[in-house]
């Protein structure tokens, strides 16, 4: 690139994930299992951030993980579960017990609140949580009156996430972060979320060159200017999927899900997976090459016949 | 070909519904029990019009027009992406097409039902503290308020049906007959409930549940017994069509052969 005095972005997680002060509102990317920034939401625990308020539109391992490290105090989002597996049992136990708050949206208000910000109003319309207790608990959701035909919406206000964290697949050394063609557009959302906050930390698979960036920029989804920091985190999405560079570490999802069912073996399991590793390279490395390999190239089937 | 699931039932009846030129809309969320009410049974139910000459275009989520018989095994991304489809469609769009009036069906569930037929998949108990939280709205309010009609899958039992939703998650008619239009939701409401024992409807004037038929050897006081509110009863109670033999053959030849939609078998 011809203009040299770009600012580099690429950082550590340790370092990119240092910025983030106790309270702050950060909002996460993903949908159910699918591409959750994990080895930032790891980091985030790591270095013990107390009383987040985490936001998203449709969220799982990655919210419960924050829930049961005692990272968050309020979630606002339209979905915490885990999956086929079943209830998130960490969050399940937090709110419950009153420790943590819930803000709940529909899957469309979710989005509305982070689309409304990107598109520079600070609400948009939405008849869906009309009469439900949605608009009775979250006061982000105002009954409004249509000037032009009368009709009712509830206004979905915008939010301003003090802090976005994203997974892509990759990044050039300015930020461009790039998708591959191959990607579930359930996490179409991700651009509005990185678009609505103040600050974008975004973890990629692969940092590749400004000129590959350049002969692809189809695939931008995110140019630099809207990208705080790129962190260099391959199967930074783990356990969750990641598109077509892989698919669920189902073995590492039920391990997880087996170490939810109480505090204490929570905690054995944050010392496993999280506090007493370094980095994510060290996460990787405690997971093993064997379990991320299966992850990433396991026969697919998918046609009659065959077990589903 | 003799006997036949509880699911096996559920898909045949959903198939009567199923009408030429509808879209219907198919979350692709959760697992399990879930699954298998919400989107095996109704997945299974469009191939079956789809072999009766009924055009019914499934939704699911970001997926347009999936090819049913060849679903993956495991809904994790790589095995979507190979999906045959006619399209994807970024989510917040496809969700916009709920808002825009598009959807003639969505497809739902619950933990809790009423007899207006309002969901929650919120929190039992209270709120703020409950007994049980549990996974969210997600799409729930977005097919009750705005789809042309819902079909609700839910297990029987007092604990489902009951007097009050704890949290009202989903709009049924709300607090009885006129409350959706005085809120101007475009879309109609629940149009039947599909339970393991009867299939259900909303009365036109009172919109209070109802019974619409019983499912083979299901009794009048098994229903009652099993739902936690007074619901209204048709003077003569039919029982429900039980599915032929050609539908049985269609169901476990061709479209579930792996009994991965109808038993949940999937990741």
């Amino acid at each position: 690139m011809l203009n040299d005095s770009a600012p580099r972005r690429v950082t550590s997680a340790s370092e990119a994930i240092s910025g983030i002060p106790d309270g702050a509102s950060v909002a996460i990317g993903g949908h159910t299992l699918r591409r959750h920034p994990m080895a930032l939401v790891r980091e985030v625990i790591r270095q013990r951030k107390r009383r987040l308020h985490l936001l998203g539109w449709n969220n799982a391992i990655d919210m419960d993980m924050l829930v049961g490290a005692g990272v968050a105090d309020v979630i606002e989002t339209s979905y915490v579960g885990m999956g086929p597996l079943g209830l998130a049992r960490n969050l399940r136990r937090a709110v419950e017990a009153g420790r943590v708050k819930t803000i709940d949206h529909s899957e469309s208000t979710g989005i509305d609140m982070f689309r409304a910000t990107a598109l520079g109003v600070d609400f948009l319309p939405n008849g869906t949580p009309l009469g439900t207790d949605l608009m009775t608990f979250n006061d982000g959701l105002v009954e409004v009156v249509s000037p032009f035909t009368g009709r009712r919406y509830a206004a979905v206000r915008g939010v301003r996430p003090d802090f976005a964290l994203i997974h892509a697949h990759m990044a050039d050394e300015y930020g461009n972060v790039q998708l591959d063609e191959a990607n579930w557009m359930d996490n179409s959302v991700d651009v509005y979320i990185a678009r609505s906050a103040r600050q974008v930390i975004v973890s990629v698979e692969q940092i590749v060159s400004s000129d590959h960036i350049r002969s692809h920029p189809l695939r931008t989804v995110l140019p630099r200017r809207v990208v705080s920091a790129v962190v260099h985190a391959p199967f930074g999405a783990h356990p969750c999927c990641c598109d077509a560079r892989y698919g669920y570490d189902q073995d590492e999802l039920r391990y997880y899900y087996e170490a939810s069912k109480s505090p204490q073996k929570f905690e054995k399991y944050l010392q496993s997976r999280v506090f007493n590793i370094e980095d994510h390279w060290g996460y990787l490395d405690r997971v093993g090459v064997v379990q991320l390999l299966e992850a990433a190239t396991r026969a697919i089937a998918h046609t009659e016949g065959e077990p589903r | 070909m003799s006997g036949y699931s509880i699911e096996e039932l559920l898909a045949v009846t959903v198939s009567r519904e199923l009408r030429h030129g509808e879209l219907g809309f198919i979350g692709l969320g959760t697992g399990g029990r879930a699954f298998a009410l919400v989107v095996g049974v109704p997945s299974v139910a469009i191939a079956l019009a789809h072999r009766r000459g009924v055009d019914f275009t499934a939704q699911y989520g970001v997926a347009f027009e999936p090819d049913i018989e060849h679903s993956p095994h495991c809904f994790e991304d790589r095995n979507l992406l190979r999906w045959p489809m006619a399209g994807q469609i970024p989510v917040e769009m496809a969700l916009d097409g709920f808002k825009r009036g598009l959807m003639d069906i969505g497809f739902i569930s619950g933990a809790q039902i009423d007899r207006y037929g309002n969901l929650n998949s919120v929190a039992i108990g209270a709120y703020t503290k409950p007994d049980v939280r549990l996974v969210g709205a997600i799409a729930q309010p977005d097919h009750a308020a705005n789809a042309a009609r819902t079909l609700i899958m839910i297990p029987h039992g007092r604990r489902v049906f009951v007097e009050k939703v704890d949290y009202r998650s989903a709009m049924g008619f709300g607090d009885g007959p006129g409350h959706r239009e005085r809120l101007g939701l475009i879309g109609g409401g629940p149009a039947k409930v599909f339970t393991d024992l009867a299939v259900l409807d909303f009365e036109h004037e009172s919109k209070e549940m109802r019974v619409v038929s019983l499912h083979p050897g299901v009794s009048r006081h098994r229903v009652e017994q099993e739902t936690g509110f007074s619901l209204l009863w048709p003077d003569n109670v039919p029982q429900t069509q039980t599915p032929t033999d050609e539908e049985l053959r269609w169901i476990r030849e061709e479209i579930d052969p792996a009994r991965a939609f109808l038993t949940g078998r999937i990741f």
